[in-house]
C-alpha cells in the first residue's frame, strides 16, 4: 500500500462508546463506537427511532455526547463549537426547506462561505463550483421557496457544498423525489465520491445503498447492529429483518436464484450480479 | 432547558374530574381574591390553600418543579426588591444614602410576593389538571365561536411542534457556519431572519396543509355542531363552585362593606 492510499485511511471521524441520552431520558445511543476514514462511502441505515439521526448530529457537534468522545479532524466535539466543525464536516438536513431562506438561490449558496470568513473571491469561486456540481447554475437568479422539492434539495445541498467540507453528511437526500430526480442525485453524489469526497448517507433506500455505497452501519436500539461491506451486510436476511430492514430486491433476487443453485454464491450489489451472470455465461459457453 | 410537550398531566383526581367551566371560574375568583386582600396573614391563609390544591392535583413531579422553581425565583426577587424601592411608613429601618427600608415596606413585600405566589400557582394548578381539549371546549360551551375555539386548540396543539421545527432551522443554519452567540444585539437579531425566513414558510405550508385536511373532513359542512362528549355539571361541580363563590364573597363583603382588615 503506497503512502497516499495509507493518508487517505486515515480516521477523519472517530467516534469512542458514544453514549447519549435526550431530555426526559430517552437512551438514543447505547455506546456506539466508529471510525470513519477519509474518502470512504458509509451508509447509516436502521428503522424508525434506531438513532440514525442522533449518531449523524454528533458527526457534527449539533449534539455532544453525554459519555464516551467524539474526534472530527482530531478535534474532540466537546470542546469545539459547530460553526468550527462546520468546516470539516457538511450536514445536509432532511426537509431543505429548513435552511433555504435567501431570495436568491446564488445568495444561499454563498451564505455558508460568508459565515465562514472566507474572502469574497473565494466565496464566489466555492458558489460557483457548488451550483455548477449541482447542475443548478442556471437556476442561480431564482427564488429557491418556488422551485420543485428535488431543485431545493439541490440546492440546500449546494449551500453545504460550497463550505467545501471533507465530510458530507446528507439525512434521507431522496425522501420525496421522483425515480428520476432521485438518480440525478446519487449521480452528482457519485462524482463527490469519484472526486475524494467522504460521505456519510443516511437513508431507508436499500437499492441506493448496494449501488453507490461501499459500507453499511446498521443502527438497533441506539447500538451498531452491523458494521461491514455492503455485500456482507445484505448476505443475511434474517439478520436485517431483526434490525427492521430489508435487503434490495436485486439482492433478493439473486439470493433466491443462488438457494435454486442457478447462481454460486456471492452477489449482493447490482454490479456484482452483473459480473457473477457474465462468469456463469462465460464458463457455459 | 428543560421543556414540556405539555403542562397537563394525565390523572384521576377530583380536580381533573371538575368540569372546565366550574375550574376556569373558580380559578378567576381565586385570583381576584388574591388581588383584592392585602394583610399578609390572609393572604398566606390562601398560598397554603392553593398549596394543598397543588398537592392534590397529583401533577408529575418535573412539571411541578419546573413550575414551581420559577414560581418561588419570583417570589423571593418580590421580596428582596419591594422594600428598596417602597420607602413610605415608619419605622426606618436602614437608612443608605438613596436607599431607604422600612418595616412595614418588608411587610409589602412580603404580602405582594405571597400574593403573586397565589396568582401564578393557582393557573399552573389549572394548566396541569386540565387538558386543552377540555379547556377549549369550556370556553366554547362558555359561548366562543367553534371556529375560534378550533383555532385556539390548533394553535395550542401546534406549539410544541413548531419549537421542534425551529431548533431544526437553527441546527440547519449552524451547520452552515452561522454563529447564534456571536455579535452585539442588533447582529444577532439580523441573524434570526435566517431562522424566521424558513420558520414562517413552513408554519403556512403547514396551515394550509391543515386547512385542506380540515376540509377534506367537511369543516363546517353543519351550521349547527353536535359534540361527542357533552358538557354537564354534575352535584360535585356545584359544591365546588358555592365554595369557592362563598370564598370570595365572605371576605370581599367583610372588607368593603365591615370595613374588616384583611
Amino acid at each position: 500500500m503506497n503512502a497516499s492510499v495509507t493518508a487517505r485511511r486515515l480516521p477523519i471521524i472517530s467516534l469512542q462508546d458514544v453514549r447519549f441520552s435526550y431530555e426526559g431520558g430517552i437512551e438514543a445511543l447505547k455506546g456506539v463506537s466508529l471510525s470513519v476514514a477519509r474518502g470512504e462511502n458509509v451508509a447509516v441505515v436502521g428503522g424508525n427511532g434506531s438513532g440514525k439521526t442522533t449518531l449523524a448530529k454528533h458527526l457534527n457537534g449539533l449534539l455532544k455526547p453525554s459519555s464516551g468522545r467524539v474526534l472530527v479532524g482530531g478535534e474532540d466535539s466537546s470542546k469545539t463549537s459547530v460553526a468550527m466543525l462546520a468546516r470539516t464536516v457538511g450536514y445536509v438536513f432532511q426537509n431543505p426547506d429548513y435552511q433555504l431562506f435567501c431570495t436568491s438561490v446564488e445568495e444561499e449558496v454563498r451564505f455558508g462561505p460568508k459565515n465562514m470568513g472566507f474572502g469574497r473571491d473565494d466565496e464566489s469561486a466555492l458558489a460557483e463550483r457548488a451550483l455548477k456540481l449541482m447542475d443548478i447554475s442556471h437556476l442561480r437568479e431564482q427564488s429557491p421557496v418556488s422551485l420543485s422539492l428535488g431543485d431545493r434539495r439541490k440546492i440546500a445541498i449546494a449551500s453545504v457544498l460550497a463550505t467545501s467540507p471533507i465530510v458530507l453528511i446528507l439525512d434521507e437526500p431522496t425522501t420525496g423525489l421522483d425515480s428520476v430526480e432521485s438518480a440525478q442525485l446519487m449521480a452528482t453524489l457519485d462524482v463527490l465520491r469519484s472526486e475524494g469526497m467522504t460521505v456519510v448517507l443516511i437513508t431507508h433506500d436499500m437499492r441506493l445503498v448496494a449501488q453507490h455505497m461501499d459500507r453499511v452501519v446498521v443502527m438497533s436500539e441506539g447500538s451498531v447492529a452491523l458494521d461491514a461491506g455492503v455485500e456482507e451486510a445484505f448476505s443475511d436476511p434474517d439478520r436485517l429483518r431483526r434490525c427492521k430492514l430489508l435487503a434490495p430486491p436485486i439482492t433478493v433476487l439473486a439470493q433466491r436464484l443462488q438457494a435454486q443453485g442457478v447462481l454460486p454464491k456471492g452477489a449482493a450489489t447490482p454490479l456484482q450480479l452483473v459480473e457473477l451472470v457474465a462468469r456463469v455465461r462465460g464458463e457455459r459457453q | 432547558m428543560t421543556r414540556f410537550k405539555d403542562l397537563y398531566t394525565e390523572a384521576d383526581t377530583f380536580l381533573h374530574r371538575l368540569d372546565p367551566r366550574v375550574k376556569m371560574a373558580s380559578v378567576l375568583l381565586l385570583s381576584l381574591l388574591a388581588l383584592i386582600m392585602s394583610a399578609l396573614a390572609y393572604l398566606l391563609v390562601l398560598l397554603t390553600f392553593i398549596f394543598v390544591l397543588l398537592l392534590l392535583a397529583r401533577s408529575s413531579y418535573r412539571k411541578t418543579a419546573f413550575a414551581m422553581k420559577f414560581v418561588l425565583r419570583f417570589m423571593a426577587l418580590i421580596a428582596i426588591l419591594w422594600p428598596l424601592f417602597d420607602p413610605s411608613g415608619t419605622p426606618v429601618l436602614i437608612r443608605l444614602g438613596p436607599v431607604v427600608i422600612t418595616e412595614p415596606g418588608i411587610w409589602r413585600g412580603l404580602a405582594s410576593a405571597v400574593r403573586v405566589g397565589c396568582l401564578a400557582t393557582v393557573w399552573y394548578i389549572l394548566i396541569f389538571t386540565t387538558s386543552q381539549r377540555d379547556l377549549v371546549r369550556g370556553l366554547v360551551k362558555l359561548g366562543l365561536r367553534f371556529d375560534f375555539g378550533l383555532a385556539l386548540a390548533i394553535a395550542l396543539r401546534y406549539f410544541p411542534t413548531f419549537g421542534t421545527v425551529m431548533e431544526s432551522i437553527i441546527d440547519a443554519q449552524r451547520s452552515r457556519g452561522m454563529e447564534f452567540e456571536k455579535g452585539n444585539m442588533f447582529v444577532r437579531a439580523r441573524k434570526y431572519v435566517a431562522v424566521l425566513g424558513p420558520a414562517i414558510v413552513s408554519a403556512l405550508k403547514t396551515a394550509d396543509m391543515l386547512a385542506l385536511a380540515l376540509q377534506s373532513r367537511a369543516y363546517g359542512a353543519r351550521r349547527n355542531r353536535t359534540y361527542l362528549r357533552e358538557l354537564k355539571m354534575r352535584p360535585s361541580d356545584y359544591v365546588a363552585l358555592v365554595t369557592v363563590l362563598a370564598m370570595f364573597i365572605v371576605p370581599t363583603v367583610a372588607k368593603y362593606a365591615f370595613s374588616v382588615p384583611i
